[in-house]
């Protein structure tokens, strides 16, 4: 697991819709991803990928194919190149499970009926995801994108569903997705809630089936709140809205998801109080010292969440902030969970000792 | 060597005139190069005799560009005028401008922009910066705007005065407007109308084409008018236009006019 907190891990977070769609595709482990545009496109993203799953201890190759659009397919239109691709895809040996097509900046540019081609019937699931490039918008909008175009492989859940949770929007790309993943499965192991699926990482595309049978999907931040209205809309699951932030927060995400799931969530608090008080003691001998906290980098902006989440921490601990403390970096992104502080405060340690 | 390019509205009778213009100057002995460069690939075809040449975007499709030769994608039309199709991609696909783009630099390469006169005849609208090409550096440096006295076709003719002067504030470029051609549809007081527009953009009106029938004869007969009918009074106009745009010395830097001045300037020529 790669545990480097460099803050210029952070800029993985913005930039194409391409690199968010495709954190989101590839984990779709029987899927291969279909990039439509210049061969660069895909090198990119491949490169990204396959350096983020190396990195996570995992020796697996991105399924990726690109459409390898020259000059000539961008003057007479690139549709037939897609079309041998998605031939391409499907002659693979394993035969894809699905097969995601996503749009580059200059086949939206040209309109290259991407949505058309994809739409002729194969025995398949082909889905064109509407990328776009920048004319789709950020890497954020391309996460978005592909979460709406995987969950389009669910089917609305017929049976009622049993007690568990979704993971919806898991960082893909962050280090600490599986150690967050990990926080979340022990914090619902308080209120006997247990895992259902994480949309999406490391399933299969049968696996999809299960979408609609959690009773609550927990989002990984704020801003994937459109495709939790999109999941409750379709499956009639409601949704937290985020990942636990800071001692309290954590404490309040478990009672909204108790209170969601008609589950009385005070001993669960209760036990995670006392939880996060005997990870604290394990801090004490920082007591009284002087800290100062400021953004990772002066060209990172900072986690909104984070700086209530530093400032809390340093009350519980009795920490002095002062502009002539120790400078202690913001975490970005926010630490999830008890878990995520009891990190975040073995590097303040480190500062602190000097 | 004398680069021009005709640009202006869409059926105004650029072609027409661009192909009549050649011809004419081809009478003179001089080489003449006439591209085509629209989609449709129909500029040169009067030249050819109502041939459809093939065009260098097939040629290139069909295959490659690194298997053209000259004498693939040039041909002799009347008096030696050697005609070339840019052509482009199916309707409603792929991006004709970067087509023009492309047949520019295959042009280049197989050095084929050579000639007395090279007459570039445009689509209507300059649509994206691929049909601004043969106005960018080292190609056209006269511009030739074909007009009406229809108010669409003016306004069509300012918007390409536009794509003019933005073009020659770059430092190297050589783009200038040479003048303004009037292909008349007989509309009254329309000579003044054009050559009032062409002041106002700081300009002249070089030429005044009137409507004649010899032009849908000459066409049914697949010819230019200087071939099919070389005594008419039309044939004439053409070759006076030759002479005038080849002997032209005189070109200027645009001044389009905005949205308004062109409507109040539209208010005192027509008659309402």
């Amino acid at each position: 697991m790669n545990s480097n907190p460099s803050p210029l891990n952070s800029s993985r977070f913005e930039g194409c819709t391409l690199t968010g769609a495709l954190s989101v595709l590839t984990e779709v482990r029987d899927a291969v991803c279909i990039i439509h545009g210049p061969a660069g496109c895909a090198h990119h993203n491949f490169s990204l990928l396959h350096a983020t799953l190396l990195s996570n201890d995992r020796l697996e190759v991105p399924l990726l194919l690109s459409t390898r659009l020259t000059e000539n397919d961008i003057i007479f239109g690139g549709e037939e190149a897609l079309e041998t691709t998605i031939a391409r895809a499907l002659s693979l040996s394993p035969t894809p499970a699905s097969i995601f097509v996503l749009s580059t900046c200059i086949v939206e540019t040209i309109g290259d009926d991407t949505e058309a081609v994809c739409a002729k019937p194969r025995g398949v699931p082909v889905i064109a995801v509407p990328t776009a490039g920048f004319l789709g918008g950020v890497f954020e909008t391309g996460i978005k994108g592909a979460l709406l175009a995987v969950a389009s492989l669910a089917r609305p859940e017929t049976a009622e569903p049993t007690l568990s949770a979704n993971l919806v929007g898991e960082k893909n790309l962050e280090y600490g997705v599986d150690e967050n993943a990990a926080e979340i499965a022990r914090l619902l192991g308080r209120l006997g809630i247990g895992i259902n699926l994480r949309f999406v990482r490391g399933i299969s595309t049968r696996d999809l089936e299960r979408l609609g049978s959690a009773t609550v999907n927990i989002l990984r931040e704020p801003a994937l709140q459109p495709v939790g209205e999109d999941l409750r809309r379709r499956f009639g699951t409601p949704y937290v809205d985020s990942f636990p932030a800071g001692l309290s927060g954590t404490c309040r995400f478990l009672e909204e998801v108790g209170r969601i799931s008609g589950i009385d969530a005070s001993d669960a608090v209760e036990e995670e109080r006392a939880y996060q008080k005997a990870m604290l003691e394990g801090f004490c001998d920082m007591a009284g010292s002087r800290v100062c906290f400021q953004t990772a980098h002066p060209m990172l902006g900072a986690d909104p969440a984070a700086e209530a989440v530093c400032t809390e921490c340093a009350r519980a601990l009795d920490l002095t902030v002062a502009p002539d403390g120790v400078l202690v970096p913001f975490p970005y992104p926010a630490p999830v969970g008890t878990a995520g502080l009891r990190r975040m405060l073995h590097r303040w340690r480190l500062l602190v000792r000097g | 060597m004398k680069q021009i390019a005709l640009y202006g509205k869409g059926g105004i009778g650029k072609s027409t005139t661009a192909a009549n213009l050649s011809a004419a100057l081809a009478e003179e002995g001089l080489d003449i190069l006439q591209i085509g460069c629209d989609p449709k690939h129909d500029s040169t075809r009067m030249l050819m005799h109502g041939t459809w040449i093939p065009t260098v975007l097939d040629l290139i499709r069909e295959r490659g560009d690194e298997n053209i030769t000259v004498d693939d994608v040039v041909y002799q039309g009347f008096r030696g005028v050697r005609c070339v199709e840019a052509g482009g991609p199916e309707p409603g696909i792929g991006c004709a401008g970067r087509g023009i783009i492309a047949t520019f630099q295959l042009l280049e390469r197989l050095d084929a922009l050579k000639g007395d006169v090279i007459v570039y005849d445009v689509l209507g609208d300059v649509v994206c910066g691929g049909f601004a090409m043969p106005m960018r550096e080292g190609y056209a440096q006269e511009i030739y705007l074909v007009t009406s006295g229809e108010l669409m076709s003016i306004y069509a003719a300012n918007n390409i005065a536009k794509a003019i002067a933005r073009l020659s504030r770059r430092a190297r470029s050589r783009c200038t407007l040479g003048g303004v051609i009037c292909n008349a549809k007989n509309i009254e007081g329309e000579r003044d109308l054009v050559a009032e527009f062409a002041r106002r953009i700081n300009s002249r009106l070089i030429a005044y084409i009137p409507r004649s029938r010899d032009v849908q004869v000459a066409e049914l007969h697949r010819q230019t008018v200087v071939e099919y009918a070389p005594e008419s009074d039309q044939a004439a106009v053409y070759r006076e236009l030759g002479r005038t745009v080849y002997g032209n010395q005189k070109t200027s830097i645009p001044t389009p006019l905005e949205m308004d001045e062109l409507e109040s300037f539209a208010f005192e020529f027509v008659q309402v």
